[in-house]
């Protein structure tokens, strides 16, 4: 069993001034550890005359003890893509890795299609200054769709372990017809994963790798993977593919699997060891999950209620 | 310089007042499969548009009879591939077809198209098998067998494929960048290739391999190739896109290889042009090469990018 205590939320972006007309919403934060403090990233919002949003990528500073904010981003992390780029419309989230003295930023592209809302795919950038700003690596992505994976490929989360880096990442299964939920479409993904020697070119086999709780119209989102002694532990967000927004049990929630060799996964969320707050910031959703070591300490960031239009919150794994 | 014989028109829909609703217009991008007494040409055809304006697109064939090939036998009883599920990559649309015999069945890739919001359209190649020589086609998988990568970042199309000394080779077009051309989003294309050893699994070479002639903005398509004599002959189509619209001007062009990477352009050897009057007075473009009974033969589309269908041309003497 895992054990989680709960720090409470760190950061509410309508606090702060953030760049690019940003106010609301810190989705999805993910962590590059640096010497003095440690960087959280997460995307938050514009708003365009349209009223649909452009996703951007910020970042804000903790020290390690996450009570003081050192820094908060004042232009641009990485810039969204040109003209019918795959990630002209927002980046969602960005996850970073640093490997051999070089900072990798993976991002997940959004653009706009007719039929359905969006289309995502996997991008690469790099960062020379400490991950202050990113370059995009190419113009293209790194991880689209293909034969067995139709749309939706985002997500992306990314260790180097066993002498290769390794991704686990989310496609989408399918778009639900006719069944519209705040004028989007309901559409359902799942968890796969791919390995790489480059972090550019990457093998993927196309199988889902966790099984569903909640039966087929389980959407899975976010992995996050830490290794601790010789076992490798999963933390995902999942949620019912339609009336997650507002009815009571079918929003996010954090599931849990663990694997000795990252290919076979024990699904097991009873021992997750964190559920939704009683009363609160968390207390209808928890999402986005992000795992990372600070020092010798394991903490959680992740999202709570409303998708992380209010920021979000941490939690430290204590010891056995 | 190639002797190319017009030998004149084959097919114009408007010709056939019995033509299925969804073949109403158009005839592009032909390409044939030989049989005991037929040739069955496929190309890509389109109902009216809808009632916003747009056109989705079908790929079709009509049987000609071996002997005399101006003798229309039968039509396709429905597009050989239907349109992809909601949200997937060919949701709007699925030509060009290129064909490949492979063991029993027939191998066809296919572009398919899906609409988006900020450009009119993406483009990605996807790969369908029949096992009753054409006349249906079932997807291998709902998402791209040729996705988009860092250095093709969108508008994959025009897939060509070819098997040579057991290697799939598929020559097909991509887009490097949207630019606003009186406001209105336009793309230039360029030939590339892509070699696989199980026509599934895909090696790009990543770069553009037929050098321009007309004008560095000109756009390729259609890079037919075939072998004869020793030599790879590639017959293509171009144009410049920002005169296109005023002179409709597009023309085929010539280029040769030895190794099916480095090719060689000179359009002085083509031989084929428009003619002074009639259906191809304007353009001529897709061009298709095919040996029939020992007779090389052309197919290739007129004016209007093949609103009123396609013709043959004979080749004169040897592809030297």
């Amino acid at each position: 069993m895992m054990n989680w205590t709960k720090l409470g939320k760190i950061f509410d972006p309508t606090e702060h001034q953030l760049h690019n007309n940003c106010k609301q919403f810190a989705q999805s934060p993910q962590v590059l550890v640096l010497d003095k403090c440690v960087r959280i990233y997460f995307t938050t919002r514009e708003v365009e005359p349209t009223g649909k949003y452009l996703g951007h990528v910020a970042f804000v500073d903790f020290d390690f003890d996450f009570k003081n904010i050192l820094n908060i981003s004042s232009e641009t992390v990485i810039p969204l893509g040109g003209l019918g780029a795959f990630d002209q419309h927002g980046m969602f989230p960005m996850n970073v890795l640093k490997h051999n003295e070089i900072i990798y930023g993976f991002t997940s592209g959004l653009s706009r299609r007719k039929s359905v809302s969006l289309e995502t795919s996997i991008g690469l950038a790099l960062s020379e200054n400490n991950g202050l700003t990113f370059e995009k690596y190419k113009k293209g992505p790194i991880v689209s769709s293909s034969l067995h994976e139709p749309f939706l490929v985002c997500d992306a989360f990314v260790q180097h372990y066993e002498n290769q880096f390794h991704m686990w990442y989310i496609y989408g299964v399918k778009w639900i017809k006719g069944a519209e939920v705040d004028g989007t479409e309901s559409r359902v993904y799942k968890i796969a994963h791919a390995t790489s020697g480059n972090a550019i070119d990457w093998v993927r086999n196309s199988e889902l790798i966790i099984p569903d709780k909640i039966g087929d119209d389980e959407c899975q989102a976010l992995p996050t993977v830490i290794k601790i002694d010789n076992r490798y532990h999963m933390y995902f967000c999942y949620r019912h593919a339609t009336g997650f927004r507002n009815e009571t049990g079918r929003g996010y929630k954090l599931g849990y699997a663990y694997s000795d060799d990252l290919i076979n996964w024990t699904r097991n969320d009873e021992k997750s060891g964190i559920e939704l707050g009683e009363s609160g910031w968390d207390s209808e959703m928890m999402c986005y999950p992000h795992i990372f070591q600070v020092q010798d300490q394991v903490f959680m960031l992740y999202n709570g209620n409303e998708f992380g239009k209010f920021g979000f919150g941490l939690a430290v794994l204590e010891k056995n | 310089m190639f002797s190319w014989e017009k030998l004149g028109r084959i097919y114009n829909p408007q010709d056939f007042v019995n033509r299925p609703e969804w073949m109403d217009e158009f005839s592009q991008a032909p390409c044939t499969l030989i049989l005991n007494d037929t040739v069955r040409v496929f190309f890509g055809c389109r109902p009216k548009r809808d009632e916003n304006g747009q056109y989705v697109t079908y790929s079709t064939y009509i049987d000609l009879d071996r002997n005399d090939l101006f003798k229309v036998k039968a039509f396709a009883q429905k597009p050989v591939l239907s349109l992809g599920n909601k949200g997937t990559f060919d949701e709007f649309g699925t030509y060009p077809l290129s064909i490949l015999k492979n063991d029993n069945e027939i191998w066809g890739y296919y572009a398919g198209w899906t609409r988006c919001e900020s450009v009119p359209f993406n483009v990605a190649i996807g790969l369908a098998v029949s096992e009753n020589n054409g006349e249906s086609f079932e997807r291998m998988g709902e998402g791209p067998v040729i996705p988009y990568t860092p250095e093709e970042p969108f508008t994959i199309s025009g897939p060509k494929i070819r098997k040579f000394n057991d290697k799939f080779y598929m020559f097909y077009i991509a887009g490097k960048q949207w630019y606003l051309e009186n406001g209105k989003p336009e793309i230039s294309h360029k030939i590339r290739v892509a070699m696989s050893d199980d026509g599934i699994n895909w090696n790009k070479l990543n770069r553009d391999i037929i050098p321009n002639h007309w004008d560095k903005t000109e756009a390729q398509a259609s890079p037919d190739v075939f072998y004869a004599n020793g030599k790879y002959h590639m017959f293509f189509c171009g144009w410049i896109p920002s005169s296109f619209r005023k002179t409709k001007a597009r023309k085929i062009g010539y280029a040769y290889s030895t190794d099916l990477i480095n090719w060689v352009r000179d359009d002085s050897k083509v031989g084929i042009d428009i003619s002074e009057t009639g259906w191809d007075n304007e353009m001529i473009a897709y061009p298709h090469v095919f040996k029939l009974d020992d007779q090389i033969y052309m197919l290739y589309i007129g004016n209007e990018v093949g609103r009123y269908g396609f013709g043959i041309a004979k080749l004169r003497g040897d592809l030297l």
